[in-house]
């Protein structure tokens, strides 16, 4: 399933905003000369995305036309073409609709939180004293290092219903939280998982737009003071314009983790989540996997690809733009 | 370049192993009598993690009579239930499998449905015909035999005796007993972390022991089609019974029954419904719970458990069958390992640890054993799940457990979740 994507950052480069001046001129010659090298040079990696991602992708777009099942994967035998059954099945299904629409709740709250916290954390580390913001950066790369197994796991022991230690100092603090589950309530439960995934993404995005703040001219926050503007008009006037172009890719690669959430939900729920826990991703591995209806599961990954696709190509859109503008 | 040929060999050398392994499967059932010359050849089983908790001693004598019987090695790869079909799925789609495989019997239907194990001589196999039929139904499909039976488990009511004496109850002879007991366990300890009866609410076998414990069904078959029926009557009268215990749980509602034994440990609870082993295994936990094969520790309950058969609820009677994978490479090894590991010799050894053996036969010899009267009694009233191939599906797909949840944490009405079980159940038994 490719739509089983980490949906905590994978650490990529930050993309910090280049120096305008050196770009323009390193651009200016690329553009022409070189004739078949950069192709060349490019084969060996479009080659290990097309292994990688492209033949599965194909395999599962195959499989979604066809009506694969436990007898036909055991024996080798070519399923039966169902043309789009697995399709029509999957739309008119409001338990489909239903968990699209918790994934799409869940990435919409879960991206402004760690958007907003981010951006607060970096505005944050340009204020303290540098030894602090050091510290600072030491302990988001390990909560960023963290594997998502690991985190997760821990933060499922944490709020356990009966050896939790959450629940265990709640109590303390005269609270009735003695054996109290965090997961009876899907709201409650999808807190949990929320502030995790929040907690683990933090650290991209503080340090992704703590290295665009840096970008900020000190002058013009100062001149703008000098005129007599607040904080807040210099935030909005001076420091979001410069920051947005940072804040629309960091945006975008948060929904893309986001909205397809597995390991969080699958391993709180102990590999069985609850039909209150489902997400796209873990819709269309259980009904894989689970219930031995592959094509079934396949039809709702391309599905949740084409979904994602749609509300992603304004913001690639505007990541291209991005390039274009430099 | 040297690699290159050593892989391309050793493909070759699979495929035709796996050719010939299906050759084998239309040409009539593996002979667990044949003299095989096993030198250098290596059995490959997979057995379920109990075997490797429970009782090691048996799989390790199986082990070394096959190997003096035939010369081949055996190598056990213990598996986990969580998570573990998925895993199968992927093996048997693939060339390279495992000869012998356990499943659970619940699970054994789909797999036997399409096509994944070979089929047997049932006459070879000791006390084939008095095997437990909660074990041996499930491998039977279309009048032949595809899987043996391993071991059973019965559940009973498993209680604190010094919660009991301090409380001044008897052990339960009737339902209503259970419920008193309930009672005034709950009135004796008042504590918010006491649980009179430990519950968690996904705990499906419990939950459908009660279900079916008015007379009603799970599901039934109407001519081609399967049909829910836990809407029925007799069934809400059994799931509000149910939903009354879950009141003396102050455990997690929505937990499963995997550390219930550990939550017992704990000497918070007065009773819970699990098989006859989890009274030991309460008592006893491993020093390191992330190594089940670490030393064994007493617990705060050591002494202070026993258990009798739940009145008048049935037993759900589980279990493991092993049976030869249609792609087996070795199907002759296997049917002869298979053979020595469910004899009475070793099921006898079963027995001393607490497990049910896989024939009635064998059933007497286990009530005689301290300790396993209660899940023998137990056996003897049990219920099987329905046997519809795609049944498995229904418990992948949580069915039972959110129906039982919601009811638990007060979400559902009886009523109310049970039309929604019916309702998946009759889309997945006959999708």
């Amino acid at each position: 399933m490719s739509v089983a994507s980490p949906s905590a950052p994978t650490r990529p480069t930050p993309p910090g905003p280049p120096a305008p001046g050196a770009h323009v001129r390193r651009k200016r010659r690329s553009s022409r000369s070189g004739g078949f090298v950069p192709y060349g040079l490019a084969l060996p990696a479009l080659f290990l995305l097309f292994a990688l991602l492209g033949y599965p992708m194909v395999r599962m777009i195959v499989l979604s036309f066809q009506n694969m099942r436990l007898r036909e994967l055991f024996n080798g035998l070519t399923p039966p073409w169902v043309g789009l059954d697995n399709y029509t099945r999957t739309l008119t299904d409001s338990v489909f609709w239903t968990v699209a629409l918790r994934t799409t709740i869940f990435t919409v709250v879960s991206v402004a939180l760690t958007v907003v916290i981010g951006l607060g954390v970096a505005m944050l580390m340009r204020r303290v004293a540098p030894s602090l913001r050091i510290a600072m950066i030491v302990v988001m790369m390990f909560v960023w290092a963290m594997p998502q197994l690991v985190a997760t796991q821990i933060f499922r022991w944490l709020v356990d219903a009966d050896f939790g230690v959450i629940n265990y100092l709640l109590t303390l603090l005269g609270l009735d939280y003695e054996s109290h589950s965090w997961f009876a309530e899907p709201l409650e439960g999808w807190s949990v998982i929320t502030a995790l995934v929040v907690w683990a993404g933090i650290p991209f995005i503080a340090i992704t737009l703590n290295a665009g703040l840096t970008q900020v001219p000190k002058e013009l926050l100062e001149a703008a003071t000098v005129d007599g503007a607040s904080p807040w008009q210099a935030f909005r006037n001076i420091t979001l314009p410069i920051l947005k172009q940072l804040i629309v890719i960091v945006t975008t690669l948060s929904v893309i983790w986001n909205f397809g959430l597995f390991t969080q939900p699958w391993v709180m729920r102990d590999g069985r989540p609850s039909s209150d826990y489902q997400t796209l991703a873990t819709y269309a591995y259980s009904t894989a996997f689970k219930t031995n209806n592959y094509s079934l599961g396949s039809a709702i990954s391309v599905i949740t690809v084409i979904l994602l696709a749609a509300v992603m190509v304004f913001y690639i859109r505007q990541m291209f733009k991005i390039g274009d503008v430099d | 370049m040297k690699r290159k040929i050593a892989l391309a060999a050793a493909l070759t050398a699979t495929l035709l192993a796996a050719a010939c392994g299906n050759d084998g499967s239309t040409s009539g059932t593996p002979d667990a009598n044949a003299s095989v010359d096993g030198k250098g050849k290596t059995l490959k089983v997979w057995l379920m993690v109990d075997a490797q908790s429970g009782w090691k001693n048996v799989v390790d004598q199986a082990n070394e009579r096959f190997t003096a019987a035939t010369g081949a090695q055996v190598q056990i790869d213990y598996q986990q239930w969580g998570d573990h079909l998925a895993k199968v799925d992927a093996t048997l789609a693939g060339s390279d499998v495992p000869d012998v495989m356990e499943l659970g019997n619940t699970e054994m239907p789909k797999y036997v449905f399409n096509g994944a194990f070979h089929e047997l001589d049932k006459a070879q196999y000791e006390n084939s015909k008095d095997w437990l039929t909660g074990l041996s139904a499930p491998c039977e499909f279309e009048g032949k035999t595809w899987c043996v039976p391993y071991y059973a488990g019965a559940r009973v009511l498993v209680y604190n005796t010094d919660l009991f004496t301090k409380a001044g109850v008897q052990p339960p002879k009737t339902y209503a007993d259970v419920v008193a007991a309930a009672k005034a366990l709950k009135q004796k300890n008042p504590g918010p972390k006491f649980s009179a009866f430990y519950a968690p609410g996904q705990h499906q076998y419990m939950g459908l022991a009660w279900a079916v414990s008015k007379g009603g069904t799970i599901a039934k078959q109407e001519g081609d089609k399967w049909v829910g029926t836990l809407s029925d009557p007799k069934v809400q009268e059994g799931l509000t019974n149910w939903k009354e215990i879950t009141t003396f749980s102050s455990g997690d509602k929505t937990k499963n029954e995997q550390d219930q034994a550990a939550i017992f440990a704990q000497g918070q609870s007065g009773m819970m419904y699990g098989a006859g082993w989890e009274a030991g295994a309460a008592q006893e936990q491993p020093k390191d719970p992330n190594d089940p094969a670490s030393e064994k520790v007493k617990t705060k309950v050591a002494g202070k458990v026993a258990t009798v058969a739940m009145p008048e609820v049935p037993s759900f009677l589980g279990g493991s069958n092993v049976g030869i994978t249609a792609k087996a490479q070795n199907p002759e090894l296997a049917a002869q390992w298979i053979k020595i590991f469910t004899d009475s010799k070793s099921q006898e050894l079963l027995i001393d640890k607490g497990a049910l053996p896989n024939a009635t036969s064998l059933l007497d010899k286990a009530a005689a054993k301290e300790g396993n009267e209660a899940s023998a009694q137990a056996a003897k009233s049990s219920f099987f799940v329905p046997m519809a191939p795609k049944w498995a599906e229904v418990e992948s797909a949580n069915v039972i457990q959110q129906m039982l949840v919601s009811i638990a944490t007060d979400k559902a009405t009886v009523a109310d979740a049970t039309k929604k079980a019916d309702d998946q159940i009759n889309t997945i038994l006959n999708s």
